[in-house]
């Protein structure tokens, strides 16, 4: 675990010679010991295609790469983090929420559209997710970021979790996710109750929701 | 809407006690003792309100409804509804009063089976336990209710201009748990007769108890001249209750003078 939470907003990794850390870049705090802090033109990993494809997808956070021995403390405009453990399975979260990740994960670029073709492409737009999102996946822990606290909601066979698009973060495992709409007369005629769209989320795993409805 | 029912359900039994009562005395149909009487009320599934840290407020459910601010959702599990209703009173009255006083909460009522999360621009959520009595709160801090409490618009006075709420706030009466809402934790502070309290207008959230307040103006010739400390008025709350206070001002004229 080389992340360690300070605090609720400030984060410490431990960095070792021969292991490196990707984290967005502008978020170190303060270090101590021999760190150096690489811009990562690429964004992230993977060659000069998945660099183009995260251009185009839009997906092309500024990351910068952190080596060398010591530690280094991170955090990002006041936000909560969330330090989430991947034991295999994948992290899907967007790429600006992203404050640092282990350089052990394997990073990819996911189009929405691939999930629920069409419906992908609309909950993509409704949740301002755009129609990419990033994933990682490997063994390693991720730093994300979040307004407000963070709530774990773990997601079993059979029971469905459904969450404000607004205030999905993350999830990992193997979910599927669809955008439920409760579209009725009374949204039409201005007396909706607000929660129109729902992202319904089922299968095994968990997902990660933020106590408001603000993006970053 | 529940609570609408509620009260037809009571009707239509007051009137089968009616008919009973011609047959023979009932010493459950006395008014006194109705109210004692522990029947339906305690059968009736009660929404349980949880914390879950301290700016997520997690209510389960068993086919039963609360109201909540529109749009507080962020996640469920099982079967919900959610339906808009119009707060500040039930009927026509409501009505008329929500559009003259402008105390419009916007309130969705949520019903069904399962887990529902509420939690709102990341503050901080206070449980409030009700047992009859009555709480006050501004709408705009209002989280979440039983659906077996009433609630309704009361006018505040000069106070509520200076807190920067309006001139009217709402009130939450009844059996039952509400959720409010402060930037920050809340700090309650009990009241009694030998300890007033004045508490900043920008900072006081909700009151409940048997409490007086008036507007007090530390308004000086100083103030006047634009030399004022920024703390012109405040709210003095003397009597027996509770008030909740958040760690935060809103910005209202007292603050600027």
């Amino acid at each position: 675990m080389p992340f360690r939470e300070i605090n609720s907003k400030m984060i410490e990794a431990a960095v070792v010679p021969g292991q490196r850390l990707f984290s967005q870049r502008g978020a170190m705090l303060a270090y101590r010991g021999d760190v150096t802090f690489t811009p990562n033109t690429a964004g992230g990993q993977g060659g000069l295609m998945s660099m183009i494809g995260r251009r185009v997808a839009g997906e092309a956070t500024p990351l910068m790469t952190v080596e060398g021995s010591g530690t280094v403390m991170f955090g990002h405009g006041g936000h909560h983090i969330q330090v989430i453990a991947l034991t295999g399975d994948t992290l899907y979260v967007e790429a600006d929420r992203l404050l640092a990740f282990d350089g052990t994960l394997e990073q990819g670029t996911m189009f929405l559209g691939s999930q629920g073709g069409v419906m992908g492409l609309v909950r993509g737009q409704v949740t301002g997710q755009g129609l990419f999102t990033t994933t990682l996946r490997g063994h390693g822990s991720v730093a994300v970021m979040a307004h407000g606290g963070v709530i774990e909601l773990p997601i079993v066979p059979g029971r469905p979790v459904h969450v404000d698009p607004q205030a999905y973060v993350a999830h990992h495992g193997d979910v599927r996710n669809k955008l439920s709409t409760a579209l009725g007369w009374r949204d039409m005629v201005g007396r909706g109750s607000g929660e129109a769209f729902q992202l319904e989320l089922s299968g095994s795993g968990a997902v990660y929701v933020q106590a408001s409805e603000e993006k970053l | 809407m529940r609570a609408g029912a509620a009260g037809r359900r009571t009707g239509r039994r007051a009137r089968s006690c009616e008919r009973m009562h011609k047959g023979w005395a009932d010493p459950l149909c006395t008014p006194t003792l109705l109210s004692l009487y522990p029947g339906p009320r305690y059968l009736r599934a009660v929404a349980t309100f949880r914390l879950q840290g301290s700016r997520v407020l997690a209510v389960t459910m068993t086919g039963d409804a609360v109201k909540a601010k529109n749009g507080s959702m962020v996640a469920y599990d099982g079967q919900m509804a959610f339906k808009k209703m119009s707060g500040g009173g039930e009927g026509l009255r409501g009505m008329v009063t929500r559009r003259l006083t402008g105390e419009q909460m916007e309130v969705m009522e949520v019903r069904g089976q399962g887990t529902c999360w509420f939690a709102d621009r990341a503050s901080e959520i206070n449980l409030v336990h009700l047992h009859g009595e009555k709480l006050w709160v501004e709408a705009s801090n209002l989280l979440c209710t039983d659906a077996g409490l009433r609630t309704g618009t009361t006018f505040t006075g000069l106070r509520g201009g200076a807190s920067g709420n309006g001139l009217f706030t709402t009130t939450v009466e009844g059996t039952g748990q509400a959720a409010i809402m402060s930037d920050g934790p809340a700090t309650v502070l009990r009241v009694t007769p030998q300890y007033p309290l004045s508490v900043d207008p920008g900072a006081y959230v909700a009151h409940q108890g048997n409490l007086q307040q008036h507007l007090q103006s530390g308004v000086t010739f100083r103030t006047l001249l634009g030399e004022g400390g920024g703390e012109a008025f405040q709210i003095r709350f003397e009597g027996d209750g509770l008030v909740y206070v958040q760690p935060s001002e809103r910005n209202t004229v007292g603050g600027d003078v």
